[in-house]
């Protein structure tokens, strides 16, 4: 039988007609109808192919607990597995069915059905364990081919938003109970947010004529008065259009609103809005969701929830099929039965697992005063069609099998409340043996449940319950709603899960989990294997694990699990509902924090400069800093750095090294304070000089290292590495805070108050002397390790003669107002004199020729500065600072660490690569079966231009031992291996003359 | 995701603090008088209790003060938050509180209705 009109209905459609297409073919459906709506409408039930299985699959529910009808919007950047039950048509909106190839009626990979006995529960670690390498290389891309859901979208900017809310009271769900509850919050002193997943208030009001008119009017206009009073109330805010996807700890709800329903999207409109709410009090009043019955073929489309059913023929105005068949084991389904029979549609048959007797009385007058077929002491044993159903069958009270045509069936196999909210919040939920449901029991938050989500299926005491629940709240009004039933008065359920096959084919399936295509008997399987903890089955056969996480059939799983076991269901427990509620897309979450602005980027003074100046740029952290100088478009890395390399040599180079971390140290106690941060000692050192410096963890290992200046016992200006800037600060403050609280000392970040250049070569006084010409720049009255600081325009400039390079160097430090002017002033003034900009991989060249280390490329965390043979450094005579006493445990002063060597090779045409292994055989086996003895490994390693041969630095075992030994050191691509000789670290000027001249 | 509520700053949200570890921990005055196992002890070793924890946190994107709370880590309950230089406040305080989120055992896993 096709689908209906409801010509009676509704308030919530409009007559404004809306086209769209649905695999490539045009339908028209009215303004506020879903997808699915407006599909059913034009008698369409077949929508998509099934996960594992490709069986055909159709709208099975009216809401979010949707597990079949999934779909991919091209219109909308091919958004993928979207409810067709929840998502609004637009003009123009272009919809394709999901996982199915060539068509959605002759779908290839349905041969999977066939297939199934492979593909049962666990499968994913049965099947496929074999031949080796079959995996990755055969198994693998062909079930990414043919198993899963739509496709994700190409080329997407998210333009969704974020917002923040604090509030009193959140109230989720606009249902009858949250209206109640908001009506009680009217006029009070409360902020109250109200949150509903549709774009109208009013749940069951809407969805069914369970409530024939409340306080003496009809549903509609009590609808509209209650909205009006809330809207008006100065203290309650709605938000519609929002669903409430997650509860965290502490009352702390994130909730996604879309913001483009019925529209399409557009270049400059959000289309998704993420709230983040704090909240002192949730009230829960987000409903329940009915289950469904397991039997043979229970995913053929065509089976419906019946409250969906409902759904469809009140909020929508449709009625998917004028006379369906019902299934039921409560009383619940009478509205539905009162609803057909008001719109002249008598179903065909009425199925009602109970016995006669307990099937209350005015139901089974209805049935027979409108002369339906009633079964009672009945199920359905199974169902039949091909795409489509078309014929049910019926095990009636004396076993006898009954077959009937029909296309649609409506299943109802009970209610449950909506726990998963509540059991995110981490509430305690506990078995219902009269519901047979799981309903919130104890609250770990500050968590109140309202009506059906409580477990509370009675209408008529409403009332009480919320007057009762809320009293807590100040100047809450009583409630006092009257409501005039038009269903039976409880719900009245029997226990059945499943019911029994007949016949047992490959095609014949009882499913407990539509969407990831599990059946009963994967469940007993699971459990015949020793699956039988419900956490551990759910995870063997994938059931409830979905997009809508069994919200449908979890239960019914823990029923059939619990008849296997013969256990009670509460003894077998639940699985843990985890957030999201339902899926949200990763564009809300991101919100704005996407490309450009997810991972700001840092840029220098000098910036626009090195862009002009042909610099390829390397990230460090979020700066960017010039790598090298690209002299014209054909020169390559290593040509352009091996040139900048020689010429500082020969005559000077300016880096921009403001990325460096500068700290400022200021205080009665700086000194003592700095003494104890760092290994160095600082007492005897004069004012106005400066010392390469090192900080250690507790344990005794380098941590980061710098240049800090003293500008007096109280003043000091520390550098850091630019990576290790924040980290350096925060652990200043921490001791400072925590540790040695009675020193009087403060410190704070001067990073980006100062733009910093180094120049170095033995030209670099010639080009300060023409900079700054009032500044004597001898030797004598500016000795290395120096500084002062110089009047320049109308500021000031530090200028401090040090080296990372190993040639004569000097730093200045300006306000970045001034950086650029200044940078180009001494350009103008070397240009002459041979000055070229480098960048940083020339300087980790420069350095490594004179063996300075770089923390954290030649350390990691393990080494301790005598590994570095940086003894000098560590001020022995100190009482402490940060590692000292981790320096003398007998782990950190064994003989055998590993210790910084340089390594050569002895063919000088040779290169050596970074991060290989030093071992002492010369080539490698190339199956290794037994552990190779190792040295160590190197850590960087460069060609030297100055020497003209490969030049390394490695940590190696005992190293400082090893002077003069030959080793091997091995090749990424090869098992070949590179013999070399251990040597000092120090390749260039091991006298500093080129330092200090 | 709980509110903290700073001492200097009053109630803001966790994403603005960093967690310091276990409290009261004192760093040894004189290190070079005490054994590698006692130094050890203070540069390795924290407690990790499941319940009533007394730790750090600094207020890092904030005004950068460190300051001392006393949380369930069971239930991420705050129980007590006070300055460095206040006393820390005595266990007994905190006998009153919920032990675990919906009552299950104190040692083990959340997930107790698996468990039974």
């Amino acid at each position: 039988m096709s689908a209906i009109n409801n010509t009676k209905s509704f308030h919530l459609i409009s007559s404004q007609k809306i086209s769209f297409t649905f695999d490539g073919k045009k339908y028209t459906g009215f303004k506020g109808d879903t997808v699915a709506s407006a599909l059913l409408r034009n008698n369409i039930k077949l929508i998509g192919r099934s996960f594992k299985y490709h069986r055909p699959r159709g709208i099975y529910t009216c809401g979010i607990e949707e597990p079949n009808a999934l779909i991919q919007i091209l219109s909308e950047h091919s958004e993928p597995n979207t409810r067709a039950t929840v998502k609004r048509i637009y003009e123009g909106m272009v919809i394709v069915s999901q996982n199915r190839w060539p068509s959605l009626k002759m779908d290839i990979g349905s041969i999977n059905n066939l297939l199934s006995p492979i593909f049962s529960a666990g499968f994913y670690y049965k099947t496929f364990m074999g031949p080796k390498g079959f995996w990755k290389k055969v198994y693998e891309p062909i079930i990414r081919r043919t198993a899963g859901l739509g496709k994700p979208p190409k080329d997407f900017r998210s333009k969704s938003v974020h917002h923040y809310h604090n509030v009193d009271i959140v109230i989720v769900g606009g249902g009858l109970n949250g209206l109640i509850a908001a009506k009680k919050l009217i006029n009070t002193d409360y902020d109250v947010l109200l949150i509903e997943q549709d774009s109208f208030l009013g749940g069951v009001l809407n969805n069914s004529k369970k409530i024939k008119d409340i306080d003496g009017q009809e549903n509609v206009e009590w609808l509209k008065n209650t909205e009006d009073l809330i809207r008006k109330s100065k203290n309650i805010k709605i938000l519609k259009d929002t669903l409430v996807t997650t509860y965290n700890f502490k009352d702390h709800l994130i909730a996604i609103e879309d913001k483009a329903v019925e529209s399409a999207p557009t270049s400059y409109k959000s289309e998704l809005a993420l709230h983040k709410i704090r909240t002192k009090h949730t009230i829960l009043a987000n409903g329940h969701i009915e289950r469904f019955i397991s039997f043979r073929n229970n995913d053929l489309p065509g089976v419906m929830l019946a409250s969906s059913f409902e759904k469809y023929i009140h909020r929508y105005g449709v009625v998917p099929d004028s006379n369906p068949i019902i299934f039921t084991n409560n009383s619940s389904t009478f509205s539905l039965l009162k609803s057909l029979v008001d719109l002249g549609c008598k179903p065909l048959a009425y199925i009602d697992y109970r016995n006669n007797s307990s099937i209350e009385k005015n139901i089974l007058d209805f049935l027979k005063n409108n002369n339906i077929q009633t079964y009672t002491s009945s199920e359905i044993e199974g169902c039949d069609g091909t795409n489509i159903l078309k014929e049910v069958s019926i095990r009636d009270d004396k076993k006898n099998i009954i077959k009937i045509k029909t296309s649609m069936l409506c299943v109802s196999g009970g209610i449950n409340p909506d726990v998963h909210l509540f059991t995110q919040s981490k509430g305690l939920i506990k078995w219902d043996s009269k519901y047979l449901t799981f309903k919130p029991d104890k609250p770990f938050q500050n968590t109140i449940t309202l009506g059906s989500a409580s477990g509370n299926f009675n209408y008529q005491s409403l009332n009480e319950e919320v007057n009762d629940k809320l009293s807590f709240l100040k100047g809450a009004k009583e409630i006092k709603i009257k409501l005039n039933l038009n269903t039976a008065d409880d719900l009245n359920i029997r226990e059945i899960w499943e019911t029994k096959h007949e016949k047992e084919t490959l095609w014949s399936k009882s499913f407990i989990d539509l969407q990831n295509d599990v059946t009963t008997k994967d469940l007993s399987q699971a459990v015949s294997e020793g699956f039988d903890r419900i956490e551990h089955l759910k995870r063997f056969t994938t059931n409830s694990m979905g997009t809508d996480q069994g919200k449908i059939s979890s239960i019914n799983s823990l029923g059939i699990v619990s008849k296997i076991l013969n256990k009670n269901i509460s003894d077998v427990g639940t699985t843990i509902y985890r957030p999201p509620y339902s899926p949200l897309s990763f564009s809300a979450i991101a919100g704005r924090n996407t490309y450009e602005f997810y991972d700001p980027k840092r840029k220098t003074a000098i910036h626009s400069w090195h862009i002009k100046n042909n610099a390829v740029f390397e990230d460090v952290g979020q700066w960017k800093r010039p790598w090298y100088f690209k002299l014209n478009q054909s020169e390559t890395m290593h040509q352009a750095v091996q040139r900048e390399s020689r010429q500082l040599r020969e005559t000077a180079g300016i880096l921009d090294g403001s990325t460096l971390g500068k700290i400022e140290v200021k205080g009665k106690d700086a000194l003592e304070f700095m003494n104890l941060m760092y290994t160095n000692a600082f007492t005897k050192m004069k004012p106005m000089t400066s010392r390469y410096v090192l900080m250690l963890g507790e344990d005794g290992m380098v941590k980061d290292d710098g240049i800090v200046s003293k500008i007096n016992d109280q003043h000091f200006i520390a550098t850091t590495t630019t990576g290790g800037a924040p980290k350096v600060l925060g652990d200043m403050e921490e001791y400072a805070q925590t540790e040695w609280p009675h020193l009087k000392v403060y410190m704070n970040s001067i990073t980006e108050q100062f733009s910093t250049f180094n120049i170095s070569g033995p030209k670099s006084r010639a080009i300060m002397r023409k900079v700054f010409s009032e500044v004597d720049f001898s030797n004598e009255k500016f000795p290395f390790m120096t500084f002062n600081t110089f009047n320049y325009l109308d500021t000031k400039v530090r200028i401090m003669r040090a080296s990372f390079t190993g040639e004569l160097g000097y730093e200045i430090y300006v306000p970045p107002k001034y950086a650029l002017e200044l940078w180009e002033k001494i350009f103008r003034n070397g240009k002459n004199l041979g000055l070229i900009p480098y960048g940083t991989e020339t300087m980790h060249l420069l350095r490594a020729e004179k063996g300075y280390v770089v923390v954290g490329q030649d350390t990691d965390g393990t080494v301790t500065p005598v590994d570095l043979n940086l003894n000098w450094m560590i001020g022995k005579k100190k009482k402490d600072f940060i590692g000292k006493r981790s320096l003398s445990r007998s782990d950190t002063s064994k003989k055998n660490r590993k210790q910084l060597v340089g390594i050569i090779p002895i063919d000088k045409n040779k290169n050596i690569e970074e991060g290989q292994h030093i071992v002492e055989i010369k080539s490698l086996p190339s199956n290794i079966k037994e552990p190779i003895e190792y040295l160590g490994h190197i850590t960087s390693s460069y060609h030297s231009p100055a020497l003209k041969h490969c030049i390394a630095m490695a940590l190696v075992k005992g190293g400082n031992q090893l002077m003069g030994k030959k080793i091997f050191v091995s090749k990424s691509n090869s098992s070949e291996t590179v013999e070399s000789e251990i040597v000092n670290p120090v390749f260039l000027d091991p006298n500093n003359r080129r330092l200090l001249s | 995701m709980f509110l903290i509520n700073c001492p200097y700053c009053g109630e803001r949200d966790q994403s603005e603090f960093s967690n310091g570890g276990e409290a009261h921990v004192k760093r040894p005055e004189n290190p070079d008088s005490i054994s590698d196992k006692e130094w050890a002890e203070y540069v390795f070793v924290r407690s990790n209790p499941k319940g009533i924890f007394y730790e750090r946190w600094v207020h890092s994107h904030g005004c950068r003060k460190w300051f001392n709370a006393v949380r369930n880590t069971s239930t991420d309950e705050i129980l007590k938050i006070y300055k460095l230089d206040e006393k820390p406040p005595s266990l007994d305080e905190f006998k009153h509180t919920l032990q675990t989120p919906s009552g299950e055992p104190e040692l083990g896993s959340g997930n107790f209705t698996v468990k039974k």
